[in-house]
């Protein structure tokens, strides 16, 4: 089996805690890092070509290097709101391994001279911020954070804010909005919070995941990193597996492995019994998959290629005996229940969408409807104000086409 | 830069978005949450183009122009795209109306008296007729709406004055939010909710009223829709004319266009282009013209008084009564009583007729006690470099400001718009206040010092400031010397306990002066209408001139300027507006001419009294003769605001009854009284007379008024920059144990003429209730009060008898009340600050003791 990065450290107990985090090879990173040249890490990350894995794929190496050197403070925002259905990833990651996390928001700070950091995380995640709370506050009494670490003359804050729940402040720009304190709406972009952001200050905002990459980058270089998964997508995923399958859970794994073999080799293949009909790869926003589309490369490309997506790399199993229907159901609640308001198209589009497949459901609905919701949805597509549109129109769109048949005998 | 919008190549200069370009080439793209004025939404998404070389679909009013863009915006799949949308807006909107197939014919019924609470469709809509919603149906020629009609069924909010909200007919442009925030910075309104629930609301659903609202009234006159509507307007059909004037309820001098029809007001908004305003106003000049103008209180006819009644009689008999009476005082027996509120025309006539007519130098009004009458006898005194006119923009330019004496959104709305446009834009703001204003959330230091200690906290500050300054090369400046001595005379270890402020807020604030390139040092009448007004100022000019920043006073009155300029030189040859009061009580003036303001006559021994004014009141019962004066709207005439600007405006609708301009009147008058040069035929035959006779005016012309926007009062800036001596810690009225409490009094300048606005409007009563003494929680407790209890008020000068509120902004140990020039009879506070050891002060810093009344 293939080396683990991200999860080496998961079996291990009491790992979560700075002894034995440093035990284990931990902070290393850190005290490697803070005797290059921010500049040196900067290159470094960009042959890396670390895609962002919160959702988009945007390399973090060119993210950072388009935060303008001016004279303002700059902020770092992980994003921990893991809002995605079917994405538990980031939560394992902070749970087991926070100082890994705490490792990765420390070079990238110092990489990109930021003095301070929010970790934006999931109301819900109560534990796990408490979790991170007690290993910042490690981490400072160990001089890993605060002033001076390390005697590099470095200064770095971490704070822990908790959202309150709502999806759309996973989106980078409604995350800062709420970070201010306010309701957590969209903003207009240009200009992109790599030049105003938080507190119209330069921002760099990357996930997790992606940050808890960094140390090991760091460590063992860039060709190591791209060696693992594929040249242009280099390294692992926490692939996510949900649904229908023997064994559910998270699956490091080098990018590009294949979906057919996590779902049959890593996951324990279809529950006894049960066939498979669909899978959603990258978390509730990417399009469905048909039973015969799965012999396909988990990376970026690929799933693009196969006009769906890897996000989040949530892998959501779905099989025969569910109902295309009620998956469909189940999309469109959430979204017309998550979107913020702001635009026509994805506010009122999606209500009626939603609406529309509820009579379906209830068994009121005509073949009119299935057009009509096709007809929303393009309307949605591209033509909202954040990308929370596409995320609810691409899922809908790809079920009403490839399941159009299933839908209609359900009428 | 070059684009090309479908077709048509456009030259443009700086950045615009698309739909800016477009607007301004007479290329129409169907839009409806952008608005000029506000920051980018691109949430109503009808306003999306295509744009060569770039996928989708854009919204152009949040795209900036590039230079070789070409841009289409007429598409039939944009246009297919577009009514979609709109059919979605439809669908949870009222459409009835609007995609009905004989809306062309029902053009009768659109004046038809919405009774109905709900509103079902057009017919039924305050809006109707000027909807912009509307507009963009027929534009996009929308006549089905594939879905089911929703009826959101919110409730209609009418707890608040002046305007309702029904949010079923909200399309969610988010202006009203973005005006709210940006422009007025008061942030009452917000979306709520989200998805299909979304909706604009105040924090947890609150009226207005709790949610801090100016009631300004911006978020209605920027609704595209019906949702928000002015309440006076429901009933009301639509309008017959429109004209522009100038509103004279503060000294902003607001440029209003008001809508009436049949000779009568319907309502009040901003002109939407140019003014001082520029398309802003607050409460008074949105809501509260046509409640006064159309007051039940107008006196329309003129009156004498026959067997002790007032009687209605022709203007001959009046004025011939009055002229025979007149005639027989003169000098110091008579005095006559101006107003700052009347226009530069009607105050000329009436200092004119004072001195040929009436042969007295007792000419008093507000005028005398305002900051801009201490700061000109500062400068005059001290042969000062330093001017009265500014320009309102400069003061967003400022990167420092320094305000103390005023609460500006309340006292100077326009002024507080372009304070916040500064800070918005990154300046810093200190505010000199002891109690606590709603404005000081955007203050960065908020110096809260004990009242009246004015002159020791500007000296402290002076000092902290050069302590914190490496070389500012002052010591060229004459009177550097002996400033400086004075502030090493200060201790610091002191300051804390004279001022009530820590030393490091001194430190804070000199670092911030320090950093700032512009400073701006704004105060208001707070800081001169007390007997150490010019003491004060003196401190904060050579805090100013220690930063070479610029002082901005800030009267209050309307025309205030106008009516300084119009008693040019004259001011202070007679009694002052206070000496006037205490002199018709004392029974030393035997003959008064009340065209201003005066507290309550009911005591007064004075043999014959006239009021010219527009409204009644109490002082009438003692009136020999009442004389209806027009108010502004149906005068022409100039009035002079704050920054110096002169303003003509005209009049908007005919004479009410017989009521003449003042300036008719009085010359009437004096012609009457035998005396040549009065014959005027209109406004502007005086107006010539003015630019002959008063100095600010010497090179302004009618037609210059009426051509230009931008005319200022002539003043010649000359004189020195230099440090003022003074003393440097003055000690306040110190509270004693027999006064205990400080009594903060604020002038209130919500009245017109002789009308209390508070009286007219119940809707300003419910937001600037200024009826109570105001006391903090703390006294409260100590003297076991409650709000609406009863008490007396007693201070060395007298005494009085009010209820209170208690109020967390005020600290322990002050109190806090309002002046009104027309105080109603059951709560005056003229016995406390018309102290009689002063002239030309109305007391605003008092010490007094309270107790329970009954
Ligand atoms: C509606 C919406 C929800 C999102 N939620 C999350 C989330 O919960 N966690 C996350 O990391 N990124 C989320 N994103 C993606 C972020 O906007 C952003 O792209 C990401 O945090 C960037 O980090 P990365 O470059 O490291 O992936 C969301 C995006 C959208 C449009
Ligand atoms: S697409 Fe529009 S309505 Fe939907 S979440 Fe984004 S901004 Fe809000
Ligand atoms: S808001 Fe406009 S479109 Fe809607 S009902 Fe009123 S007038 Fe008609
Ligand atoms: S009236 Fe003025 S202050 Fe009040 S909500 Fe509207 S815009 Fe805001
Ligand atoms: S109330 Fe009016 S201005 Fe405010 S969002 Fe609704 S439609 Fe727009
Ligand atoms: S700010 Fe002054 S001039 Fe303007 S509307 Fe209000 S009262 Fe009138
Ligand atoms: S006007 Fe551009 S999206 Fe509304």
């Amino acid at each position: 089996m293939a080396e683990k990065v991200l999860t080496q450290h998961f079996g291990l107990k009491n790992v979560y805690q700075i002894d034995e985090y440093i035990k284990q090879g931990g902070y290393e990173a850190v005290k490697k890092a803070l005797k290059l040249k921010p500049e040196e890490i900067l290159e470094e990350m960009k042959k890396a070509n670390l895609r962002g894995r919160g959702g988009a794929g945007f390399p973090a190496g060119v993210k950072w290097g388009f935060v303008p050197k001016v004279d303002k403070p700059k902020y770092l925002c992980v994003n921990a709101d893991e809002g995605e259905p079917g994405t538990f990833k980031d939560r394992y990651i902070m749970s087991h391994n926070p100082h890994m996390l705490l490792e990765g928001i420390i070079i990238t700070s110092y990489c990109v001279g930021i003095h301070s950091a929010y970790i934006y995380i999931r109301g819900e995640y109560e534990a796990v911020a408490l979790r991170l709370e007690e290993a910042i506050s490690e981490a400072y009494d160990k001089g890993y954070l605060g002033k001076n670490i390390l005697n590099s003359g470095f200064d770095l804050d971490v704070s822990v804010h908790r959202g309150a729940g709502a999806y759309i402040c996973g989106e980078e720009t409604a995350l800062l909005e709420s970070l201010e304190g306010k309701r957590g709406n969209p903003r207009l972009k240009p200009p992109f919070p790599a030049s105003v952001g938080l507190f119209q200050c330069p921002t760099v905002i990357n996930n997790v995941e992606t940050l808890s990459n960094i140390p090991q980058i760091i460590l063992n270089g860039a060709d190591w990193f791209t060696g693992k998964g594929l040249p242009k997508d280099g390294g692992t995923r926490i692939f996510g597996v949900s649904g229908m399958v023997e064994k559910p859970g998270i699956y490091e794994l080098p990018i590009g492995t294949n979906l057919k073999d996590i779902i049959n080799k890593h996951a324990g293949g279809m529950k006894q019994g049960k066939k498979l009909k669909a899978v959603i790869p990258g978390g509730m926003s990417a399009p469905v998959l048909k039973a015969d589309e799965i012999d396909i490369p988990m990376d970026f490309d690929s799933l693009v290629n196969a006009e769906s997506m890897l996000g989040s790399a949530a892998i959501i199993v779905i099989d025969t005996g569910t109902s295309m229907l009620d998956v469909l159901k189940a999309v469109t609640k959430f979204y017309s229940h998550e979107s913020c308001g702001l635009c026509t198209p994805c506010r009122i589009g999606t209500s009626w969408i939603n609406k529309i497949v509820k009579r379906m459901a209830e068994g009121k609905g005509s073949k009119k409807d299935i057009d009509d919701i096709v007809r929303l949805a393009s309307n949605i597509l591209g033509k909202t104000l954040c990308p929370l549109g596409d995320a609810a129109a691409m899922p809908i769109l790809s079920i009403a086409k490839k399941f159009r048949k299933e839908l209609e005998s359900r009428l | 830069m070059k684009i090309i919008i479908d077709g048509k190549r456009i030259e443009l200069d700086d950045k615009k978005t698309i739909l800016e370009a477009a607007r301004e080439n007479g290329i129409s793209i169907p839009s409806l949450c952008d608005h000029q004025r506000l920051s980018p939404f691109a949430g109503c998404r009808l306003c999306i183009v295509q744009i060569k070389g770039r996928k989708g679909y854009p919204p152009s009013c949040s795209t900036y122009a590039e230079d070789g863009m070409e841009v289409k915006t007429k598409t039939p799949s944009l246009q297919r795209l577009r009514r979609e949308i709109l059919e979605l807006i439809l669908s949870e909107h009222p459409n009835a109306c609007l995609i009905c197939t004989e809306k062309e014919n029902c053009d009768e019924f659109k004046s038809t008296i919405r009774k109905v609470g709900e509103t079902t469709g057009c017919v039924l809509c305050p809006n109707n007729g000027h909807c912009e919603l509307q507009d963009v149906v027929d534009a996009l020629k929308v006549d089905k709406v594939r879905f089911p009609s929703v009826y959101r069924e919110l409730e209609i909010k009418k707890e608040d004055p002046f305007f309702d909200r029904n949010y079923n007919l909200c399309i969610l442009c988010g202006r009203c939010v973005r005006v709210c925030h940006e422009v007025r910075g008061a942030s009452t309104l917000s979306f709520t909710y989200r998805g299909s629930q979304a909706v604009v609301g105040t924090v947890l659903d609150r009226p207005h009223l709790e949610s801090g609202c100016q009631f300004c009234g911006a978020c209605v006159d920027v609704c595209p829709t019906g949702a928000l509507s002015e309440r006076a307007l429901k009933y009301e059909s639509l309008a017959d004319d429109t004209a522009a004037t100038i509103c004279p309820l503060c000294s902003m001098g607001c440029k209003l266009e008001v809508e009436s029809k049949d000779g009568r007001i319907l309502s009040s908004r901003p002109a939407p282009e140019g003014g001082v305003n520029r398309g802003q106003v607050c409460v008074k000049g949105r809501f509260m013209i046509k409640n006064l103008v159309h007051s039940p209180r107008r006196i329309l006819k003129p009156m004498i008084r026959k067997d002790k009644e007032l009687e209605e009689v022709t203007w001959d008999e009046a004025l011939d009564f009055v002229a025979c009476r007149l005639k027989k005082y003169k000098g110091k027996e008579v005095a006559l009583v101006a107003s700052s509120q009347v226009t530069c025309e009607d105050n000329f006539i009436l200092q004119k007729f004072s001195r040929a007519a009436l042969r007295t130098e007792n000419i008093a009004s507000p005028v005398s006690v305002s900051p801009l009458s201490t700061y000109r006898e500062l400068v005059q005194e001290q042969g000062l470099k330093a001017g009265l006119n500014f320009r309102i923009e400069d003061i967003s330019k400022a990167n420092v400001l320094f305000l103390s004496g005023a609460d500006l959104p309340v006292s100077h709305p326009i002024v507080w718009l372009e304070v916040l446009k500064a800070v918005k834009a990154g300046a810093k703001l200190v505010v000199a206040s002891p109690q606590e204003l709603s404005l000081n959330r955007y203050a960065s230091v908020w110096l809260r010092n004990k009242p009246g200690t004015e002159v020791a906290l500007f000296s402290y500050l002076s000092k902290a400031f050069l302590e914190s300054e490496e070389d500012g090369g002052h010591s060229r400046v004459e009177g550097f010397g002996s400033f400086k001595k004075s502030l090493d005379k200060l201790d610091f270890s002191q300051v804390a306990q004279t001022t009530g402020v820590p030393k490091e807020k001194f430190m804070q604030t000199a670092e911030l002066l320090l950093e700032g390139e512009t400073s701006a040092f704004l105060f208001g009448a707070g800081l001169t209408q007390n007997p150490w007004g010019a003491q004060n100022l003196a401190a904060l000019h050579n805090l100013a001139l220690l930063k070479s920043g610029r002082l901005y006073p800030l009267g209050l009155e309307n025309n205030l300027r106008g009516a300084f300029e119009m008693n040019n030189g004259h001011s202070d040859k007679g009694l002052s507006i206070d000496q006037v009061f205490r002199a018709v009580h004392s029974g030393s003036i035997k003959a008064l001419y009340l065209a201003g303001p005066l507290p309550d006559l009911q005591k007064a021994k004075i043999e014959f009294l006239v009021i010219q004014g527009s409204f009644m009141n109490d002082n009438m019962e003692k009136a020999d003769a009442v004389l209806p004066a027009a108010t502004f709207a149906e005068t022409d005439g100039t009035f002079v605001n704050v920054e110096g600007r002169i303003q003509k405006f005209q009049k908007v609708i005919g004479l009410s009854g017989e009521a003449q301009p003042d300036w008719w009147i009085t010359s009437r008058l004096a012609k009457k009284m035998g005396h040549e040069g009065f014959g005027y035929k209109n406004q502007a035959a005086v107006m010539k007379e003015i630019s002959r006779d008063i100095p600010g005016f010497s090179k302004i012309s009618n037609t210059k008024l009426d051509n230009d926007d931008e005319v200022f009062v002539h003043e010649e800036v000359k004189g020195k920059e230099k440090f003022i001596p003074f003393k440097p810690v003055l000690a306040p009225e110190e509270t004693g144990q027999k006064y205990p409490l400080l009594m903060s009094v604020d002038y209130n300048l919500d009245y017109y003429r002789n009308l209390a606005l508070t009286q007219e409007s119940k809707g300003l009563r419910m937001i600037r209730d200024s009826r109570w003494i105001k006391i903090s929680p703390e006294d409260a407790k100590r003297l076991k009060l409650n709000d609406g209890d009863t008490v007396v008020v007693d201070s060395v000068s007298g005494k009085t008898q009010g209820r209170v509120r208690i109020s967390g902004a005020l600290p322990k140990g002050v109190v806090g009340a309002n002046f009104l020039w027309n105080e109603d009879s059951d709560f005056s506070l003229v016995p406390l600050s018309f102290s009689s050891s002063f002239k030309n002060h109305i007391l605003n810093i008092i010490p007094v003791k309270i107790k329970r009344g009954k």
